[in-house]
């Protein structure tokens, strides 16, 4: 009996002792890899006409492209100049057309909107170019499914909101000015008009931004929370619609709304 | 929010931790491809490609005529007659940005990069536009895993739908490729990310970068990274992700839409090279790594870096 445990003791150890030459090898093994990195070579192909087109792959995506261009080439107004956005500007064409836009929808439905700060310059996600707008032109500025909410604001979030909007370098508003003096807002107006910590506020902007979005500040206590049952982009398609109507051209201007030190 | 980046060549030289060596063309150098003791591994990289299935169209805007799947999926193949050792890899943000993705919600652009044969793509914060749901809905339509190893998606439907990292063996070399991805909370709404739980993805890089390269002895260790390639306020991102990390030597970053004049190469915290390198967006380019390995047999031990760095494919 005695004899039989020594023996499985003995075997057991034999064994625990295998699998520490095992693994003592392995690491042996992994201090020395099989082979060296020696060099790095790098390279940046650019994708554009020179280059040729593989077929097949033209072929996988023609069904969807003529779903899509069925339900998205269609003209719906021109731009009279090319809109573009920026990172480094507190004020841009695209930010004022897209604020202007969905501020004036908006108050159609909601007329005491106060201001507006509908997306951060960084939903701004594509140039508005010159020329036919089509829907898919709408689609690629705003391609999100954002709702508009409207938030009525104490003055102190307000400030908040503005804080955020000063330290951004500008964001796209409407109704609303400031001039930015290192990161912070100074000369407030609001709806011509100077702003009052005081006084309460209705904002308009999207869902997104009102949850938190790109980091917004100011808007996570409203007072009261209204949603329109309009997404940005339907509002921005409505606008284009409308000046189309009138027989206007989409066009924005750069009106000093905010101007940074 | 992305930032649009341009990093200007003289300052990359500048800030760059490790001085670029550049080699000459030894024969010895030639005699080893010649005898199989050199190989060579072709990284093929894209990022923030955003539903841009066709080239931008031609309207006088910046980017008309540029990009276009039908262009890069050419190229790729080209790349592939021509090299043997190829991975084909993309550091997220594969959905939103044009109709396509709005009416068929990412099932293209998941079958189109499946048919281009990409090995593994992680997640952008775009990629959660239709919710955790509409994403995991598209995954049987990709033919290759997403690599995530800093979200935790247990308490979420994806809880087996992602993988923290995959090995590849390409001609006997062992490449570990692991994804990172951003924080979640103020980018992206709640109700579309639920219940995946957001990792240091620091903590989590070091982690698994050390497992692959010392228990699974990867040659190579890549990072897919939709962290961002750098930001003026305290953030992390890849600049600080490639410092503050050992074993990563490359990392495939993407979110700030970045267009780099070259990659940078950051010292690591081991004092070796990380490669940090993103290719601005929507498909407009795309990046390539090759990557040159020799056999030690029979040669002194030579440290691991640093090793040569060219700006040229030969």
């Amino acid at each position: 009996m005695t004899h039989i445990v020594i023996k499985k003791m003995l075997n057991s150890n034999f064994k625990s002792w295998l699998l520490c030459c095992v693994a003592i090898s392995l690491t042996v093994t992994s201090c020395q890899p099989h082979y060296t990195l020696i060099k790095q070579a790098r390279a940046e192909y650019h994708i554009d006409s020179s280059l040729v087109v593989d077929s097949g792959i033209l072929k996988s995506y023609q069904p969807y492209k003529q779903k899509m261009d069925a339900q998205m080439n269609t003209i719906i107004g021109e731009s009279s100049q090319e809109l573009t956005k920026s990172y480094d500007l507190p004020e841009t064409l695209l930010g004022n057309f897209f604020a202007d836009a969905v501020f004036t929808e908006a108050k159609k439905i909601d007329p005491s909107i106060d201001f507006a700060m509908p997306t951060t310059k960084g939903g701004l996600r594509n140039n508005l170019p010159k020329g036919n707008i089509r829907l898919s032109t709408i689609f690629e500025l705003m391609p999100f499914e954002n709702e508009l909410v409207v938030l009525k604001l104490s003055g102190r979030d307000v400030l908040q909101l503005l804080n955020f909007i000063a330290q951004a370098g500008g964001e796209p508003v409407a109704a609303l000015k400031m001039q930015i003096k290192n990161s912070e807002p100074q000369e407030i107006t609001i709806n011509g008009k100077p702003f009052e910590v005081a006084k309460t506020y209705s904002v308009l902007t999207s869902d997104y931004i009102a949850a938190g979005g790109d980091n917004s500040k100011g808007m996570a206590n409203p007072i009261e929370k209204r949603v329109l049952n309009l997404k940005v982009r339907d509002a921005l398609i409505a606008y284009v619609k409308a000046q189309t109507a009138t027989g206007k051209k989409i066009d924005a201007t750069l009106d000093g709304r905010i101007t940074k030190n | 929010m992305e930032e649009l980046q341009k990093t200007n060549r003289r300052r990359f030289i500048k800030q760059s931790g490790v001085a670029m060596a550049t080699l000459a063309l030894s024969t010895s150098y030639i005699d080893a491809f010649a005898k199989g003791d050199l190989k060579r591994i072709t990284i093929l990289h894209t990022n923030d490609v955003h539903s841009r299935i066709e080239p931008f169209p031609m309207n006088g805007s910046r980017n008309q005529g540029l990009g276009g799947v039908a262009r890069r999926a050419a190229l790729i193949n080209k790349i592939r007659a021509e090299q043997k050792n190829v991975l084909l890899l993309d550091a997220g943000d594969i959905f939103q940005g044009t109709p396509y993705f709005n009416l068929f919600g990412g099932e293209l652009e998941m079958k189109l990069m499946s048919d281009m044969g990409y090995d593994a793509a992680t997640m952008g914060n775009h990629d959660f536009d239709n919710g955790i749901g509409g994403f995991y809905k598209q995954l049987p339509n990709a033919k290759f895993p997403i690599l995530i190893s800093n979200y935790d998606l247990s308490d979420t439907i994806m809880h087996n739908a992602t993988l923290p990292y995959k090995l590849f063996i390409k001609d006997g070399l062992k490449i570990g490729v692991f994804g990172l991805g951003i924080e979640l909370s103020g980018l992206v709404d709640k109700k579309n990310y639920l219940e995946t739980q957001y990792l240091d993805p620091i903590t989590k890089g070091n982690e698994i970068a050390a497992a692959l390269k010392n228990e699974h002895h990867c040659d190579l260790v890549i990072c897919l990274s939709h962290l961002g390639y750098q930001y003026k306020e305290n953030k992390v991102s890849d600049q600080v992700l490639a410092k503050e990390t050992r074993n990563i030597d490359l990392i495939i970053g993407g979110h700030t839409h970045t267009f780099m004049n070259a990659p940078e190469d950051v010292k690591n915290l081991d004092g070796k090279i990380t490669t940090i390198n993103q290719v601005g967006w929507a498909g407009i380019n795309l990046g390539r790594i090759d990557y040159y390995f020799d056999h030690k047999r029979n040669k002194k031990i030579q440290p691991a870096t640093p090793y040569a760095i060219s700006n040229y494919i030969d």
